[in-house]
């Protein structure tokens, strides 16, 4: 291949990625727009834009600006940071199947959040709520990194998150016997399913900070996850400090990770599907994959919360429960094309 | 049914189902009958034995009630666990100076009352148990007039032997009930009995009687949710009735099924001056503190309405 040929191949492949990214962004305005048009009230698209703007009837304004859009911003916002995460734990790790779900990350956030709502700690819109649920994944990620070791298999990782899930799951349960709520079974089994009903500006307050601040941290390590995908000791010689690195993205992560599951309960799979429906589009560059995997998760729960109000059912359908049901057959098929190096570690 | 009824039934998590165990009330509502006749049978059976009148167990928290305001204190031998509940229970407080019993069989069988008052909410397989030793159970339904209230109240004082009683409470209940009728604003209000979740309580629920009787009319037909059943934040808003009905004032949520209450949607149109507040001990049993719950409302539809 001669050095034109060469440069001729990376600009399509530029173009390749810059059309997917606008595409991606074109999506997630559309989905952003129909998420606000539809709810159990019907309105028409103009009502819905003019209340959006500060127009119409009161009832209106309200259904759009107080209901609507929260739950836009947030599922948007989640999916986003899902998407992002998961394209980071892929990155650092050099491994298709990490994700936030699969390392019990949500899991042991949800533990923290509901050991204070069981325990009437705090109020339910208060801070205590995502810090709690951050500090619980940062423990989980960090305690998962350091279980499975530095150049840990993909048997190793997934035996330890499930064995982190299964921990945080039944912490759950206890704390839920702990509380004095009589309400709080019922209350935490439907918030665990995870859900963007109702939700309200207090709940974007209460969790975009935090996803900010871990979006940032992560974006900025994309140059040290090109550097990784030569290998460990490679980028070591590249300057990047591989223990700082770890820290970092555990870190961002369950920054999060952590508010998005204190406002939402827990939505899994996000993390798993989004970089893969990039990779064949934007390449296996962990870096270039950081902001398409991040829209795509937009969409992905977008969607997923658009689908759980048209979908006609007697009481709502949550949609974590619905990102769950299109994540693990995903997931499975995952493990079936893996299946040779999973195999290689029992061998 | 109501929400606060899902912890009596001691399930495991109830991740799926919510709708069905809110259905069950129909079924009960029906079965007045079977409470009549396990009273004829009981009281042509076992009546004469008693010296001193009964001496009872009672096994569900809206029966306590009825028991603690009828009964003399040295006929109950055994409350129901949440007797001693003040948020389910009005006679919380009395409930302390009595046993509180599992929830369970064996304490009972050992107890050996001459009479076990239980709801028909109440677990059936306990139920069986204690009817299979030979216990004399009498079973109370869920009333869902006021007038349905007022036979409850009339076939507790017989079980507990002491009918005078009965009536003077029953007297209470229709002077309140009186009261509440002159009271009542020319002006139809409509309201809408909201609790956690957005559960609301249907055209057949105790509380449209109440309300009713204050002369308001329940807004939750307008929603299409029959008996009763979830609203979504959004018909809610949509409806726009006069005021809501709520358990409880102020404004921490300790849970999500609560923060529903508290959407900044909702507290846009219904401040805490809009909202009707009737304390949930008032309203969730059909017993003499009804009359109590009319007063109330009596009371709160004046401050909303000033």
């Amino acid at each position: 291949m001669s050095v034109q040929d060469f440069a001729l191949a990376a600009e399509v492949a530029a173009r390749r990625r810059w059309g997917a990214t606008a595409a991606l962004l074109a999506l997630v305005a559309l989905l952003c727009v129909l998420s606000l048009g539809i709810g159990p009230v019907r309105l028409s698209p103009l009502a819905v834009i003019e209340a959006l703007f500060g127009g119409g009837s009161d009832v209106a304004q309200v259904i759009v600006r107080e209901i609507r859009l929260p739950r836009t911003i947030l599922a948007f916002a989640i999916g986003g940071i899902l998407g992002l995460s998961g394209a980071a734990l892929q990155g650092l790790l050099r491994n298709p199947l990490a994700s936030p779900s699969l390392f019990g990350a949500p899991q042991s956030a949800a533990f923290g959040a509901v050991l204070v709502i069981a325990l009437g700690l705090a109020d339910v819109r208060s801070y205590a709520l995502p810090v709690v649920a951050i500090i619980a994944a940062f423990g989980s990620v960090f305690a998962l990194l350091a279980i499975a070791g530095r150049n840990a298999g993909l048997l190793i990782l997934i035996l330890a998150g499930l064995a982190i899930s299964s921990f945080a799951g039944a912490a759950t349960a206890l704390v839920m016997n702990l509380s004095s709520n009589p309400f709080v079974v019922l209350e935490i089994a439907f918030w665990l399913l995870g859900s963007l009903e109702d939700r309200s500006f207090q709940h974007v307050a209460l969790a975009l900070p935090f996803i900010i601040a871990g979006a940032a941290i992560l974006l900025s390590q994309a140059s040290a996850f090109r550097a990784l995908t030569l290998g460990e000791e490679a980028a070591q010689s590249l300057g990047v400090d591989v223990g700082r690195l770890r820290l970092f993205v555990i870190t961002g992560v369950a920054l999060g990770v952590g508010g998005a599951v204190a406002v939402t309960g827990t939505i899994g799979f996000i993390g798993l599907v989004a970089p893969h429906l990039m990779r064949p589009v934007i390449g296996h560059d962990p870096a270039r994959l950081l902001v398409p995997s991040a829209l795509t998760g937009s969409a992905l729960l977008l969607a997923a919360d658009i689908a759980v109000r048209i979908i006609p059912s007697t009481s709502d359908i949550k949609v974590g429960v619905l990102t769950s049901i299109i994540g693990v057959p995903f997931f499975l098929y995952l493990i079936m094309r893996e299946r040779r190096a999973l195999g290689g570690g029992v061998a | 049914m109501r929400m606060r009824r899902l912890h009596e039934l001691s399930s495991p998590l109830p991740l799926a189902g919510e709708g069905a165990l809110f259905s069950r009330g129909r079924y009960l509502a029906s079965s007045c009958l079977a409470l009549m006749l396990s009273l004829i049978v009981w009281l042509a059976s076992a009546a004469p034995s008693f010296a001193a009148g009964p001496r009872i167990v009672s096994m569900n928290v809206c029966s306590d009630q009825l028991v603690l305001s009828l009964a003399d204190p040295d006929q109950i031998i055994g409350l129901s666990r949440f007797s001693r509940d003040a948020w389910q229970s009005w006679a919380a407080e009395k409930a302390r100076n009595f046993p509180r019993l599992s929830g369970e069989a064996e304490d009972v069988l050992l107890l050996r009352p001459d009479l076990v008052v239980v709801s028909l909410f109440d677990k059936r397989a306990t139920r069986d148990l204690l009817k299979a030793h030979g216990l004399h159970l009498v079973e109370f339904t869920v009333p869902r007039t006021l007038d349905e209230v007022k036979d409850q109240i009339r076939a507790m004082g017989d079980v507990v032997q002491h009918p005078d009683r009965a009536e003077a409470e029953i007297a209470r209940l229709d002077a309140a009930i009186a009261r509440a009728r002159a009271a009542a604003s020319t002006h139809h209000y409509r309201v809408l009995p909201l609790e956690r979740r957005g559960f609301v309580a249907g055209d057949g629920s105790l509380v449209s009687s109440l309300l009713a009787a204050t002369g308001l009319s329940n807004a939750a037909g307008e929603l299409g949710v029959g008996a009763g059943g979830f609203a979504s934040l959004e018909a809610i808003v949509k409806l726009r009735p006069d005021f809501i009905l709520v358990s409880e004032a102020g404004d921490r949520a300790e849970d999500d099924g609560r923060a529903f209450l508290l959407h900044p949607a909702l507290e846009r149109f219904y401040p805490q001056s809009k909202r009707i507040v009737l304390p949930e001990r008032l309203t969730v049993c059909g017993g003499v503190m009804l009359a109590d719950a009319l007063d109330r409302l009596t009371e709160e539809l004046q401050r909303v309405t000033r």
